[in-house]
C-alpha cells in the first residue's frame, strides 16, 4: 500500500484528465486495486471540507506519512516572488509545495509543466513560473538542482503536455508495487523504459522518412509523406512513446497528421512560439532542416538523405494508406 | 458549530474555481441559513494572454488548448476558426465536418464524467439519508464504488477515442489549422468511429443514463412530456435519468440555484455548406447549434460587438470595460488589488444589450438550450422547445441545469452520427490559405460548460493582441462596475445553507455551473469575521 497525494499548482488539468483515460488499470482499478492509497485529489478526492484540509496538513507536518506526491502544473512564483498569483487553501502554492516534497517518499512532476515549466514559462513568463527541478533545460527550478527526496530521489518527471495516461498509471504502480528501485532516469529525470525510444519510433510515416519523402502540405495528402521535411515535425528528436503505446487506444499525432511539437522534452515549446516557427521546419540555407535527427552530424546525414531520395521506390511517393 | 445568536450573518469564500482561470475562492454571505451575497475569487493567474503577444499567429492553436485540459478541444476549435475569419481560408466540407465531429465527441465525453464524478457524489451526502431516494443514490452515485459511478467515467473516454482517431491525440491536439484539418481518414477511421460511439450509445447513452432508445428521449417537447417518460415503463423509471429527475425534485434541487435569468450561447458546429468561406459576418447564419441572447424574455441576436470584459473588481491595472479586441491583461499584485476592491483573476464579462445596459450572462447548456428553443431558425439549424418550455413551467434552477446538459448527450449523439455519414472520403480535408500579415479575427463555440471564444488581431506577421473569454469567466467573473453580480454569484443568492460545516447547496450550485475546480468554500461568521467552516467542492478542468 502506498499513499498518494495530487495537487494542481499553475495547470490546466490535462494531465488528470488524460489520466481518466487509462484503462489498464483504470484510474479507478488503480486506486481501488492496486495498493495505492489516495489521500486527496483535487477532481477524484471523496472528503470534503475540514477533513480533506486536515489530511493535507496532516502530510506537510509529517503527521501522516507520504509515500507519492504528484504535482501537477507549474510552480508560479508571481509576483515578486510572493507566490500569491496561485493561492491555495489561503496560502500560496509555492509554501504547500516546499512543505509536501519535505515529507514526502518520492516526488512525481507529471506533465510538461511541472517537470520543466512548460507553456507558462514562455517569454515574459507573467506568473513567473517554473518547473519542479527544472527551468526549461536548465536544472534548478523550485526545488534546486541538488534536492532530493526522504527516499534519496530527485524529482521523477512524467513530461508531456499532457503525459500519457499510462505513462502516469505505470510509474505510479512501479512505485506501490516495490519497484522505484528500477525507475531509471535520464538526465532530465525521465523514467528511461518509456523515454528512451523516440515519437519517431513506431510512426507510421517511418517508411517514408526513410526514403525523404516529404508532406508538402496538411490534410490533402497527409496519408503519404514524413511530416518531418516541411511541417516541424519533432518525432526523430523527440523521446517519447507516443508511437508505442497509442493515445486513447487509437492513434497519435503523427499517425493523424500532426507534427510533433516535442512536448516531452525540456524546451517545448520550441522557438518559444516565435513568428514563423509554428508548423513549418526551420532551415539552413532554405533547405538543410535546423534540428535533424538526434545523433545525426550533417554531412553523413545529407549525404544519406540524398542518396536515400534517388532510391526511393515509386511506392514511398503515393498514397500509401489509401481511401 | 452550533449558531446560539439570533439571525447569524456569515460569508463564505469559493476558492478555485475554475482552473481554466484559475483556482477560485467564493465568499458567501448568510442570513438567516439562507445565502443573501456572494463574491467569486479565482485565486490562480498564467498569463496566456500576454505570452500570446507577438508570437506567430498561428501559436493560439498550441497554446489556447492548454487553458484548460477538459475544454482543449473546445479552446482548438475556436482558436482555428479565428484564424479562419483573420486570414480569410476557405474551408473544404469535409474540415468542417471533422471540426464538428471532434468537438461534439469533447462534450459527449464530458457530460458523463463532470455528472457521476463532479456533481452526483454530493447527492449521497448525508443531509439527504431520509429522503426516500436516498439509499438508491448511494448504490449509483457513490464515489469510486457506485454501480453507475465507475462505468459514466470510464465509458466516456469512448468518445474522445473517436477524436483520437481524427486528432491523434485528446486531451491536447492541435489538429485543426486554417483552411481545414491535418487528417485525412480513411475508411477504416471512418468504420472504427462508427462502431466506437455505437458502443457508447448502447453502453452508456441508452442502457444506463436513458433506459430507452434515444430517440424516444429526443420526442420529448415539454416539461409534461418529460414527467411521463419517466413513468412510462420502468426501464426509463430506473435509468439515471429517471432516477434523477424523480430524486432531485425530492431534495429540492428545483427550488434554488437560478442564475440571472439572461443567456448566452455562441453557438457550435456548422452546416457544411453554409460556411466554406468563414466570416465573422455569416457565422451566425452557419450555425447549427445556434448562437443567440435570451435576455427579459425575448430572443436577441448574437453580435461579438456588444461584448465587454470589465476588470473594476479583477486583479488587473485600473478599472475598464471594453471589447476585446481592445482589450488589456495588465496583472497586479493580488494584495495591492484587495485594497482597490479587486477580490479575482477572472474578468467580468458582459454584453450590452440596448434597453437593458450591460448585462451579466448565464453561459452552458441551460443557456445553449434556452437559444435552442427561438422558433425562428434557418432549416439546418437545431430547434428544441423543451427546455424553454421547463424553463417556462418550473423555472431555472440547479435541476434545469443539470436537465439541459443530460438532455445534450442524446442530441449531440445523433449530429455526430450524421457528420459521419456526410463525410466524402474523396474529398479534401484542407485547403492552403494564403497568410496575410494583419488581420482581426474572431471565433467562437461552445464548450461543455458553455460559450468560449478568442479574439484576435494580427499585425506584421504576428500576433497584436489576443484575448479568450471562456465560459468560466461569463458564469464565476465577478462583479463589475455597476456592482452587478456574475451569473454564478446570483445563483448562490437564495441558497439555503443547513449546515454550516459541510454546506453541500453551495456544491451543488458551484457544480451545476460545472464550475471546472477545486472550490474551496470558507464560512465566516459575518460579525466577528471567526471562520465557521471550511468546505472544499472538488472539481476538474
Amino acid at each position: 500500500m502506498a499513499t498518494l497525494l495530487w495537487l494542481q499548482a499553475g495547470a490546466c488539468s490535462g494531465n488528470t484528465i488524460s489520466l481518466l483515460n487509462a484503462e489498464e488499470p483504470t484510474v479507478i482499478d488503480l486506486l481501488t486495486d492496486f495498493g495505492v492509497e489516495l489521500i486527496w485529489h483535487p477532481s477524484l478526492g471523496v472528503e470534503l471540507g475540514e477533513a480533506a484540509q486536515k489530511l493535507i496538513y496532516d502530510c506537510a507536518n509529517g503527521e501522516r506519512p507520504l509515500d507519492i506526491l504528484v504535482i501537477e502544473g507549474t510552480v508560479i512564483r508571481g509576483p515578486n516572488g510572493t507566490g500569491r498569483m496561485d493561492m491555495f487553501c489561503g496560502r500560496p502554492m509555492t509554501d504547500w509545495i516546499r512543505e509536501l516534497a519535505a515529507q514526502a517518499s518520492i516526488v512525481v512532476g507529471v506533465g510538461d509543466c511541472a517537470a520543466f515549466g512548460g507553456l507558462p514559462t514562455v517569454d515574459p513568463n507573467p506568473s513567473d513560473s517554473t518547473g519542479l527541478q527544472f527551468h526549461r533545460d536548465v536544472k534548478g527550478g523550485f526545488l534546486g538542482a541538488d534536492w532530493k527526496s526522504k527516499a534519496g530521489l530527485p524529482v521523477v518527471n512524467i513530461p508531456g503536455c499532457p503525459a500519457h495516461p499510462d505513462w502516469i498509471s505505470q510509474v505510479v504502480m512501479a512505485v506501490a508495487t516495490g519497484r522505484a528501485g528500477d525507475l531509471a532516469l535520464d538526465e532530465y529525470q525521465r523514467p528511461s523504459t518509456l523515454f528512451t525510444t523516440f515519437t519517431h519510433s513506431g510512426c507510421t510515416r517511418n517508411v517514408f522518412f526513410e526514403y525523404k519523402q516529404a508532406t508538402m502540405e496538411f490534410g490533402q495528402g497527409t496519408r503519404t509523406g514524413c511530416l518531418f521535411y516541411e511541417l516541424n515535425c519533432r518525432g526523430p528528436m523527440t523521446h517519447s512513446s507516443c508511437n508505442r503505446i497509442l493515445w486513447n487506444r487509437q492513434s497519435s499525432k503523427t499517425r493523424a497528421g500532426m507534427p510533433c511539437l516535442g512536448c516531452t522534452e525540456p524546451q517545448f515549446p520550441f522557438d518559444d512560439l516565435a513568428p514563423g516557427t509554428v508548423f513549418k521546419t526551420q532551415k539552413v540555407s532554405g533547405v538543410i532542416p535546423r534540428d535533424l535527427p538526434t545523433g545525426a552530424d550533417a554531412l553523413t546525414y545529407l549525404a544519406a538523405a540524398a542518396a536515400a531520395r534517388i532510391s526511393a521506390p515509386q511506392w514511398a511517393k503515393e498514397d500509401m494508406f489509401v481511401v | 458549530m452550533t449558531v446560539t445568536e439570533p439571525k447569524p450573518t456569515i460569508d463564505l469564500s469559493v476558492s478555485p474555481l475554475g482552473r481554466v482561470e484559475g483556482d477560485l475562492d467564493l465568499r458567501v454571505t448568510i442570513n438567516d441559513g439562507v445565502v443573501t451575497e456572494a463574491w467569486t475569487e479565482a485565486a490562480m493567474f498564467r498569463g496566456f494572454e500576454i505570452i500570446l503577444r507577438g508570437k506567430d499567429p498561428q501559436a493560439g492553436l498550441i497554446m489556447t488548448p492548454r487553458i484548460c485540459g477538459i475544454c482543449g478541444g473546445s479552446h482548438l476549435t475556436k482558436a482555428c476558426y479565428a484564424l479562419d475569419t483573420a486570414w480569410g481560408t476557405t474551408l473544404p466540407p469535409n474540415a468542417i465536418l471533422v471540426r464538428n465531429i471532434a468537438q461534439a465527441c469533447e462534450t459527449m465525453q464530458s457530460i458523463p464524467r463532470w455528472f457521476y464524478a463532479l456533481f452526483a457524489i454530493d447527492l449521497v451526502n448525508k443531509k439527504y439519508a431520509r429522503a426516500q431516494g436516498y439509499d438508491e443514490a448511494v448504490r449509483r452515485f457513490a464515489p469510486f464504488v457506485g454501480t453507475s459511478y465507475e462505468h459514466g467515467v470510464v465509458t466516456a473516454g469512448k468518445p474522445v477515442e473517436v477524436y483520437a482517431i481524427f486528432g491523434g491525440q485528446w486531451p491536447h491536439s492541435s489538429f485543426m489549422i486554417p483552411g481545414g484539418v491535418m487528417c485525412a481518414p480513411t475508411l477504416t477511421d471512418i468504420t472504427r468511429s462508427v462502431a466506437i460511439l455505437d458502443f457508447w450509445r448502447q453502453e452508456w447513452l441508452e442502457s444506463r443514463l436513458l433506459g430507452c432508445a434515444y430517440e424516444r428521449w429526443l420526442e420529448n417537447r415539454t416539461w409534461e412530456d418529460i414527467l411521463e417518460w419517466v413513468d412510462e415503463n420502468q426501464a426509463q423509471r430506473d435509468s439515471d435519468l429517471g432516477f434523477f429527475i424523480r430524486y432531485a425534485r425530492e431534495i429540492g434541487l428545483d427550488a434554488y440555484g437560478a442564475g440571472p435569468g439572461h443567456y448566452l450561447a455562441m453557438g457550435t458546429f456548422f452546416e457544411p455548406s453554409q460556411y466554406t468561406t468563414p466570416t465573422i459576418e455569416r457565422r451566425n447564419h452557419a450555425l447549427i447549434s445556434r448562437s443567440g441572447v435570451f435576455a427579459d424574455g425575448r430572443d436577441h441576436e448574437f453580435d461579438h460587438t456588444l461584448v465587454r470584459e470589465d476588470h473594476t473588481h479583477s486583479f488587473f491595472r485600473g478599472s475598464a470595460s471594453l471589447h476585446p479586441w481592445e482589450g488589456v491583461t495588465d496583472p497586479i499584485d493580488p494584495e495591492d488589488g484587495r485594497r482597490q476592491g479587486k477580490y479575482t483573476w477572472a474578468k467580468a464579462p458582459r454584453y450590452e444589450i440596448p434597453g437593458l445596459g450591460s448585462v451579466p450572462l448565464e453561459v452552458g447548456p441551460l443557456a445553449r438550450q434556452m437559444v435552442a428553443g427561438n422558433p425562428e431558425r434557418q432549416a439546418w439549424q437545431d430547434h428544441d422547445p423543451l427546455i424553454r418550455d421547463c424553463h417556462e413551467k418550473i423555472g431555472p434552477s440547479i435541476f434545469l441545469r443539470v436537465l439541459a446538459r443530460l438532455h445534450e448527450a442524446a442530441k449531440y449523439y445523433r449530429l455526430t452520427r450524421g457528420w459521419i455519414d456526410q463525410i466524402d472520403l474523396h474529398d479534401r480535408y484542407y485547403l492552403k490559405p494564403t497568410e496575410p500579415e494583419s488581420g482581426k479575427g474572431f471565433g467562437a463555440t461552445e464548450a461543455a460548460r458553455g460559450a468560449l471564444a478568442d479574439w484576435i488581431v494580427l499585425e506584421g506577421g504576428r500576433i497584436a493582441n489576443y484575448q479568450v473569454i471562456t465560459p468560466t469567466a461569463w458564469n464565476i467573473g465577478p462583479k463589475d462596475v455597476n456592482e452587478n453580480r456574475g451569473p454564478m454569484e446570483t445563483g448562490f443568492i437564495g441558497a439555503p445553507v443547513a449546515d454550516l460545516h459541510d454546506p453541500i447547496e453551495l456544491g451543488h450550485v458551484a457544480r451545476s455551473f460545472d464550475s471546472c475546480i477545486v472550490c474551496t468554500v470558507h464560512a465566516y461568521d459575518g460579525r466577528s469575521g471567526r471562520e465557521l467552516s471550511r468546505f472544499t467542492v472538488n472539481g476538474m478542468g
